[in-house]
């Protein structure tokens, strides 16, 4: 027997498949053929089946089930619990970039109006550095300044609350390299069920595009580190130590994704042995 | 095919995606889609009114818009959400696209919703590009083309654009009589299209 979207075809003949567009969307969604075995559908078999009168109707009506099938795929798709931590990341991500370009024109227009401000032998903290100018600046430059201002404060907001966010959706991951870069690492991978499956060694230069490649095509050195470089763990480790440590942290990341695609839940003897590991390797706590 | 002197239109309800109108027909620009680029080349296959096709890699619908202008009925396949959600809305809009949201990779998924076709084109980014090609022939009324661009940068970044167009080629002649091979310059870079018959 073979099974088509409009009915199951068998040696003796056809039985047309019914109910509503949704019982056939879901029925359809649910077919899968020997993948050794496919044999397309022909309309007229449809039209034997009484199914459809003609090849307009057999390809109207696929269509619509089509289109219902897609539509509540594209839905479960959005569904899973890493979507919108991406998506918060992207955003943070593109707050960052914006920050400080708008930030860095701005400061720039405001030398131009005091050119006997420099800002060498100072090390101004940059918020407080803004701030100042802000005082003494007007129209649309004192505008600018309180914007930015105002976007530095939606970010700190937004990373807080990825941070929240990736401690329920992947507490083991968090609680190894802390939510931020946890839910950057998921980002990275295009979601919790890619990065569960990723190899360790893939893990620990995700975000290292440009060093890998450069490595793969010109032979430089390979990187070290990814975005797991954020991680206090591995840029507080001394510089013989730092390769060891992305290793094991990204060994123990690996594992990590996988019990919270899988499992969902924090496993604190899995946590106990990953701190041990990852400090015997030299990146202390 | 339809040329306005040097552009490649198709004629159809403009506005999908902000493409421009050339005596009401939609301008279809080489540098946006590797199929026009195809045409632009000499290369590409007539597609008409009655021809079917199965369109792998769908992307948002900007491709396949076109193709629905001058073809029977487009199968198009996706399976990112995103890109699929522009599909449907093109979709919508256009009685002869049957979107389906499935993978290229494992034609199982789809084989009872799609019939055979006198035309596949692939056009997707995935290291077994080959692979897809062979597993979707079954698609393929004998006589029919396979028109598969190949992103060679997706298949190895490492190794020189030619010896990846080599190896498809190689994986692809036992099932398919290949006619020609055309790099998509000064279009696309690192894309070869093979133009195939069965």
């Amino acid at each position: 027997m073979r099974s088509f979207w409009f009915g199951d075809v068998d040696g003796h003949g056809c039985t047309k498949a019914e109910g509503d567009l949704e019982a056939l969307a879901s029925r359809l969604s649910g077919i899968r053929t020997n993948p050794d075995e496919i044999v397309p559908p022909r309309w007229e078999q449809a039209v034997e089946c009484g199914a459809v009168r003609d090849r307009k109707e057999y390809l109207n009506k696929l269509r619509k089930i089509c289109i219902r099938v897609a539509r509540d795929r594209v839905a479960a798709g959005f569904r899973g619990k890493d979507t919108e931590l991406i998506q918060m990341v992207m955003l943070l991500e593109g707050m960052d970039q914006a920050i400080n370009q708008i930030g860095e024109r701005a400061a720039d227009w405001y030398r131009i109006l005091h050119p006997v401000e420099t800002w060498k032998y100072r090390t101004p903290d940059s918020r407080r550095l803004l701030a100042g100018i802000g005082k003494d600046a007007d129209g649309p430059l004192k505008e600018a300044l309180d914007g930015i201002l105002a976007l530095r404060g939606v970010r700190t907001r937004l990373a807080r609350e990825i941070a929240v966010r990736s401690a329920e959706v992947l507490p083991n991951c968090s609680a190894l390299v802390g939510g931020l870069v946890a839910a950057r690492l998921v980002a990275l991978a295009g979601g919790l069920p890619r990065l569960a499956r990723l190899p360790a060694s893939s893990i620990q230069v995700l975000g290292a595009k440009g060093a890998l490649f450069s490595h793969l095509t010109r032979g430089t050195p390979p990187p070290k580190h990814g975005i797991i470089f954020q991680h206090k763990r591995v840029h507080n480790a001394p510089g013989d130590a730092r390769g060891r440590v992305a290793r094991a942290l990204a060994g123990r990341l690996a594992i990590a994704a996988r019990i919270d695609e899988y499992r969902g839940a924090p496993d604190p003897g899995f946590l106990e042995e990953s701190d041990r590991m990852i400090e015997s390797a030299g990146g202390r706590r | 095919m339809i040329w306005i002197g040097d552009t490649l239109v198709s004629p159809g309800e403009p506005g999908v995606y902000g493409e421009r109108v050339l005596a009401g027909h939609r301008v279809w620009d080489p540098y946006r889609s590797k199929l026009a680029a195809l045409y632009h080349l000499g290369k590409g296959v007539e597609i008409t009114g009655s021809t079917r096709v199965l369109y792998l890699g769908a992307a948002h619908g900007t491709t396949v818009s076109h193709v629905a202008d001058y073809a029977e009925v487009v199968y198009a396949v996706e399976i990112a959400p995103r890109p699929m959600q522009d599909l449907l809305e093109v979709a919508g809009r256009r009685g002869n696209i049957i979107p389906i949201m499935d993978d290229a990779r494992h034609p199982e998924g789809y084989a009872a919703a799609v019939e055979e076709v006198d035309l596949v084109f692939q056009d997707v980014a995935s290291p077994e590009q080959a692979e897809i090609a062979l597993r979707n022939r079954v698609f393929l009324a004998t006589g029919g083309h396979l028109i598969l661009v190949v992103k060679t940068r997706a298949i190895d970044t490492t190794a020189r654009p030619e010896e990846v167009e080599a190896g498809v080629g190689d994986a692809i002649r036992p099932s398919y009589s290949i006619l020609g091979s055309t790099w998509l310059l000064p279009y696309h870079r690192d894309h070869v299209a093979f133009v195939c018959k069965k």
